[in-house]
């Protein structure tokens, strides 16, 4: 069976469908976009790109740190005069980039596996995208001394503010019980979250391994630490 | 800067807010940093304005960060919010309110696919079966937590206290506003005065007193971009965007700034900090950076509540200099207590910001 | 017994109304020409100076109107509120009890201009210093100075092309066609006001198709170093002093940037006039899907509507320059002419294929 081509399998995302018409390269989504401004990033070559229907050119998109720049904040669906959405083009671009495999490709790209591992751990575990558990200061430590403080007294802080810290009830960070979690569990199975969950893996594993390192550990520590801190500074706009 | 022009955009961008019987359904980052935010929101629907606002603990995330850093795909979204409706309805309720502004793009985003797609909704109802047993009825009305503090921002005002007026200089104070980005650029409809000059914290710094002030970057995103903040190598992106908007904002010389979104605030208040530390500038006066405040923080302080009860002692950035600037009474030690009142020691100093 | 001369009701004014008055009158009609304001001219009455020469746009206007026969009828300060057809006449009511009969209606209503303010994110009407082209050529024909709100004089102008056109946002897909070379005319012409002033064009496409369009465009690089910048304007935002900042992208060199201006002119872009949509609606004729009326035919009979005795001239019939608008209204003179002489009309054009 001949597997469609990638502009088809965009095509059944219908994210993409909302997100591309025709692009005229006006390029007011780039004046706008906050990641053009700090990436070499260009929000209107994606569209330009994807719709030249090259499977080359959408293939090197999909294994290139390109389209891992945009921060989903959608400033180009408010000014695009063709009504496109770069932001939707990048998601769907970014869906297919793990279905294949191609994120692990490159430095950005690999980053997933590190947001899948904390933020699909945080839901599963506890209900919440981020859980102040979770967020140590040697790993944010642009928190500030202000959140060593408020996590060494995490409970005292959190319950004077109206808090049910880690109880049931409601409350905010109340302990969101079991049956609700395994509700959350059976919802991610049947919509495919766990699908992706494993694609995400499956595919780091095999760059950590070819990129030399130990994945007979389960957590691939030291791949984790690298995908999360490494920054090859090759992504930015040179100053004239 | 012609006020008229602005008023005849708000006017074509007003939303319908239900006025009672609220679902209300918490933000993962409102709860982790500025809990008292919605402590405060809570006590002024229900004490104060005597509405029902409702809350099933068996709510969860919306998984809105997941999907917006790629983990997870539509469906698993768009059946998770279901299951949130689904809990709305059992408890028989037809309003939602999120706490986050992303929850909120999502929501909106999801009953547009479901009016556009009718498809995608009879898959949610059969993911959600088939998964948890569970049915749903759309949400009547869906509103963010802003709106409906905007919608009764007369009625609170005039139950308020205090006012955002400078007490010594008899000005209002400088308010700068900032918006999350998933409010209404999506669907300009369905945000408060839409994406280009939106009215619900404008609206709301009014009411009580306070100038707004409009500054080249007001439009700009705070730079969170998701992944861009979460993972530790992309940080740069999201501390160059809020530095942006700092440098663009400073020469206006605005008291505060106000935000709808609960990670904006986060993201405002901590680069402050990181940017004092790395470069030594400070945005504020005397050494002080700006204080950053959510919509329900600024409300709770107006109403006259402690401002520790609020939650102003989880910034980074110390709210003092505001809280004098208004003539707010305020016990230092108090700061640091906990709900007993039993002291809890003080946090560090950062190197350069000047702190409370 | 002299037979009585049929009679054809022309409403509005302008240049397309005008020019069909006389060629019509000279034909040996009788005319009545409906005007909805106090003065005939139209759109002329705004206007300085003409692309492509710069001939002052009252030339024109008082030959069109001077050339007009004594005895042609007009109403000012009219509108028409019925029309009843009876047979092969119509019966037209107005706002002020008037009536008339006639044999042929003819509609040359023209256009409105986009309103600015719609395009909120380049903020007309909310930013002092950002005006449109209508606001800057009423400015040329006042002799007023040219000045920021400030009072100063302007030492940046920045034109941006395509406002309300060739833009889903707000409904108009259509290109204006006559905006670019508006805009490169007053590039010029602020230019010749303010001689150490710069001037900046964001555009995305220059679209100078008429004759002798192209010569200005190259007479504003070469005589008056005008710069252009192939990137559509996305936001306006305004400064501490007044003056504007604008974020574009130079899609020629491939980067976001950010302009500073101390006045911003948007060219702004044909609507269709709402006379388009209220007399469509009372005479059953149809309107494209831009909102101007639609023709017959789009090559071969372009001033007809298809319902017998109504025709349509001018810019009315979708945006067009000066010339063509007084062509076309040349046009509608023979079409009605040959109407009123009985003269056969090929039902509809064989398809082929």
């Amino acid at each position: 069976m001949i597997k469609p081509d990638y502009f088809t399998q965009l095509k059944s995302d219908i994210r993409f469908n909302e997100g591309l018409h025709a692009c005229i390269n006006c390029g007011t989504c780039s004046a706008i976009c906050p990641a053009a401004a700090f990436y070499n990033y260009d929000p209107k070559q994606i569209a330009t790109q994807v719709q030249s229907r090259n499977e080359q050119v959408i293939e090197n998109l999909l294994k290139s740190d390109t389209i891992w720049y945009c921060g989903e904040c959608m400033s180009c669906k408010t000014r695009c005069p063709r009504g496109n959405t770069p932001g939707l083009i990048i998601m769907a671009l970014r869906q297919l980039s793990i279905e294949t495999g191609f994120f692990a490709e490159s430095e950005k790209g690999r980053q997933i596996l590190a947001l899948k591992r904390v933020i699909g751990s945080n839901i599963l575990n506890y209900g919440y995208c981020v859980h102040v558990e979770g967020i140590s200061s040697e790993m944010h430590p642009e928190q500030g001394p202000i959140w060593k403080w408020i996590r060494k007294h995490a409970e005292k802080v959190y319950n004077r503010l109206g808090a049910n810290y880690g109880k049931e009830g409601p409350g905010a960070l109340r302990k969101i019980s079991d049956s609700n979690l395994k509700e959350l569990d059976q919802i991610f199975q049947v919509t495919g979250a766990y699908d992706r969950f494993d694609k995400i893996e499956k595919f780091s594993k095999k760059k950590a391994t070819e990129m030399g390192y130990n994945t007979k550990i389960e957590s691939m520590d030291p791949y984790f630490l690298m995908i999360y801190r490494h920054n090859s500074e090759k992504h930015y706009k040179q100053k004239a | 800067m012609i006020n008229e022009g602005k008023i005849r955009v708000w006017k074509d961008y007003q939303k319908e807010i239900a006025d009672d019987r609220y679902f209300y359904v918490r933000s993962c980052i409102r709860q982790n940093f500025f809990p008292g935010a919605e402590k405060t929101f809570l006590r002024i629907m229900r004490d104060e304005l005597r509405k029902d606002v409702f809350e099933d603990p068996r709510h969860t995330t919306c998984t809105g960060i997941a999907y917006h850093t790629d983990i997870v795909p539509l469906e698993t979204i768009m059946t998770t919010v279901a299951r949130q409706f689904s809990l709305m309805t059992e408890n028989g309720y037809e309003n939602i309110v999120p706490s986050c502004i992303t929850s909120f793009g999502i929501y909106t985003e999801i009953l547009e696919l479901w009016e556009h797609h009718p498809e995608w909704e009879e898959k949610a109802k059969n993911y959600l079966f088939k998964s948890t047993g569970r049915e749903f009825k759309k949400p009547k009305n869906l509103a963010h937590s802003s709106d409906v503090i905007f919608k009764y921002r007369n009625e609170i005002a005039h139950l308020a206290k205090h006012c955002l007026v400078n007490k010594e200089t008899g000005q209002p104070i400088r308010v700068v506003e900032h918006i999350g980005c998933h409010y209404s650029r999506m669907f300009p409809q369905k945000g408060i005065g839409g994406a280009e000059y939106p009215f619900v914290l404008t609206g709301l710094a009014e009411a009580f007193g306070g100038e707004v002030i409009d500054y080249p970057e007001r439009r700009a995103c705070c730079g969170f971009g998701f992944r861009q903040y979460l993972v530790q190598a992309n940080r740069g992106y999201s501390i160059a965007c809020s530095k942006k908007k700092f440098e663009s904002m400073a020469p206006y010389k605005p008291d505060m700034i106000i935000t709808n979104c609960p990670g904006c605030p986060y993201f405002l208040d901590r680069w402050q900090y990181v940017i004092s530390e790395m470069e030594g500038t400070t945005y504020g006066a005397n050494g002080y950076g700006i204080p950053v405040l959510t919509f329900e923080e600024l409300a709770g302080l107006m109403m006259g509540y402690n401002p520790w009860d609020i939650g102003l002692q989880m910034h980074q950035v110390s709210v003092e200099p505001l809280l004098d600037k208004i003539g707010i009474e305020y016990d230092s030690h108090d700061k640091y207590c906990d709900a007993e009142g039993i002291f809890m020691g003080k946090p560090e100093i950062p190197e350069i910001l000047k702190f409370c | 017994m002299m037979e009585e001369k049929k009679h054809i009701a022309i409403i509005g004014g302008g240049p397309a109304g005008l020019e069909s008055a006389e060629n019509l009158f000279d034909l040996g009609y009788k005319v009545t020409i409906i005007e909805l304001s106090d003065s005939l001219g139209g759109k002329l009455n705004n206007w300085h100076r003409l692309f492509p020469d710069r001939r002052l746009s009252k030339e024109i206007l008082n030959h069109l109107k001077n050339k007009l026969n004594r005895n042609i009828q007009i109403f000012y300060n009219s509108t028409v509120i019925k029309t009843t057809r009876k047979e092969d006449k119509f019966f037209i009511e107005l706002n002020n009890s008037s009536s008339l009969e006639c044999d042929a209606v003819l509609l040359t209503v023209g256009f409105d201009l986009f309103n600015a303010s719609i395009k909120e994110e380049y903020g007309y009407g909310i930013y002092d210093n950002v005006i449109t082209s209508a606001d800057l050529e009423y400015l040329f024909h006042a002799n007023k100075p040219l000045l920021t709100k400030q009072g100063k004089t302007p030492e940046k102008v920045a034109f941006i092309h395509c406002v309300g056109s060739r833009d889903e946002k707000v409904g108009n897909i259509y290109c204006s066609s006559v905006c670019c070379v508006t805009g490169v005319k007053q590039a010029m012409e602020v230019k010749q006001l303010l001689p150490h002033s710069e001037i900046l064009m964001f555009y995305m496409d220059i679209r100078m198709y008429g004759r002798f369009y192209e010569d200005l465009y190259l007479e504003a690089q070469e005589k008056y170093h005008v710069q252009f910048i192939r990137g559509r304007l996305s936001e306006t935002a305004e400064n501490i002093d007044g003056s504007l900042i604008l974020k574009a992208d130079d899609t020629l060199a491939g980067c976001p940037i950010k302009v500073n201006a101390d006045l911003v002119v948007l060219l702004v872009g044909y609507v269709p006039s709402k006379y388009c949509s209220s007399l469509s609606k009372m005479l059953h004729i149809k309107c494209e899907k831009d909102g101007f009326f639609a023709p017959c035919d789009t090559h071969t009979d372009r001033n007809f509507t298809g319902s017998p005795g109504i025709f349509i001239a001018g810019a009315c019939t979708g945006p067009k320059n000066l010339e063509a608008t007084l062509a076309d209204a040349r046009s509608a003179s023979i079409t009605i002419h040959k109407y009123l002489l009985h003269v056969p009309v090929l039902e509809q054009i064989n398809k082929v294929g």
